[in-house]
């Protein structure tokens, strides 16, 4: 402290140090929150049919749902939470794989954006391939999960509350003549 | 040009800007976590924290007089004749010697 390198130094990281703490306050106050919210979704449409995949030789079942989702996820944000990403999973069990969990649709919310889910017949944003052909007649969970991603501390992933199910309809789809 | 400002303080005045240093950067850490808290920004707790810290670094940065109000006590200048220095010079060589022969 006897020259003015060293005082600004001192400065320097003494406010580092109560930056980082700070910081970790602000952690403190929300990672104890609970981020679950309840959601509501339901199936408009869904059919199946099989198809070449892109890049393999094998035709596989390929899932066509339309969905609709109502959700209010307004109260989760916070003064630490940046976005959130949120992904509607389908999740069912096959001979051949005990646990298939396929990502359908997902979407990004920044905080201000508006964060009232009102969908209604959404088809979905990625293809639902099933690893074979197994997916006719099968029961499809459906359930809404999404990531907090937060200014500081860890990202954490919310479970759903709820999910709905559907079955699969019997018979692939046939194209009308 | 610069080597000619003086930056020093007394000790007393170094104690006295450590202490204010703490206290000016914690309590503005302080005020602007719980202003972040109650307006739901983290930029305005970084924000206040920032200014806590240019408000801390102009308070015991520069060496304002509040610093240098003790000063150390020098002992009075005494003059020493240049005869007196050499010889008090040669008498500690001799005693370094003595030491080494036994």
């Amino acid at each position: 402290m006897h020259t003015v390198w060293a005082r600004a130094n001192a400065v320097f990281a003494f406010s580092v140090s109560v930056t980082a703490s700070v910081a970790f306050a602000c952690f403190l106050t929300t990672h104890v929150l609970d981020n679950t919210r309840p959601a509501t979704i339901g199936v408009d449409k869904a059919i199946v049919k099989n198809l070449k995949d892109f890049y393999v030789d094998q035709k596989k079942d390929l899932g066509i749902v339309h969905f609709s989702l109502k959700a209010n996820l307004t109260d989760v944000f916070n003064w630490n939470c940046k976005q959130l990403f949120l992904y509607l999973m389908a999740e069912y069990e096959t001979p051949d794989n005990k646990v298939n969990q396929v990502v359908l649709w997902d979407k990004i919310i920044r905080r201000g954006e508006n964060a009232v889910l009102n969908l209604r017949k959404q088809s979905t944003k990625y293809y639902f391939f099933d690893d074979g052909s197994n997916l006719r007649g099968r029961e499809v969970k459906l359930s809404l999960h999404w990531n907090v991603i937060p200014n500081t501390g860890y990202m954490w992933m919310v479970k759903p509350q709820s999910h709905h199910s559907f079955i699969i309809p019997e018979k692939y789809a046939i194209r009308k003549q | 040009m610069f080597d000619d400002i003086s930056t020093h303080m007394d000790y007393k005045g170094q104690m006295l800007a450590e202490k204010y240093l703490q206290y000016i950067i914690v309590a503005f850490g302080v005020l602007g976590f719980l202003v972040g808290y109650a307006t739901e920004l983290l930029s305005h707790a970084m924000v206040i924290l920032f200014v806590g810290c240019i408000v801390s670094s102009l308070v015991t940065v520069p060496p304002w007089p509040m610093y240098r109000r003790d000063p150390i006590k020098w002992l009075n200048v005494r003059e020493v004749k240049a005869d007196e220095v050499v010889e008090a010079a040669a008498s500690k060589k001799k005693t370094t010697t003595k030491s080494k022969k036994r």
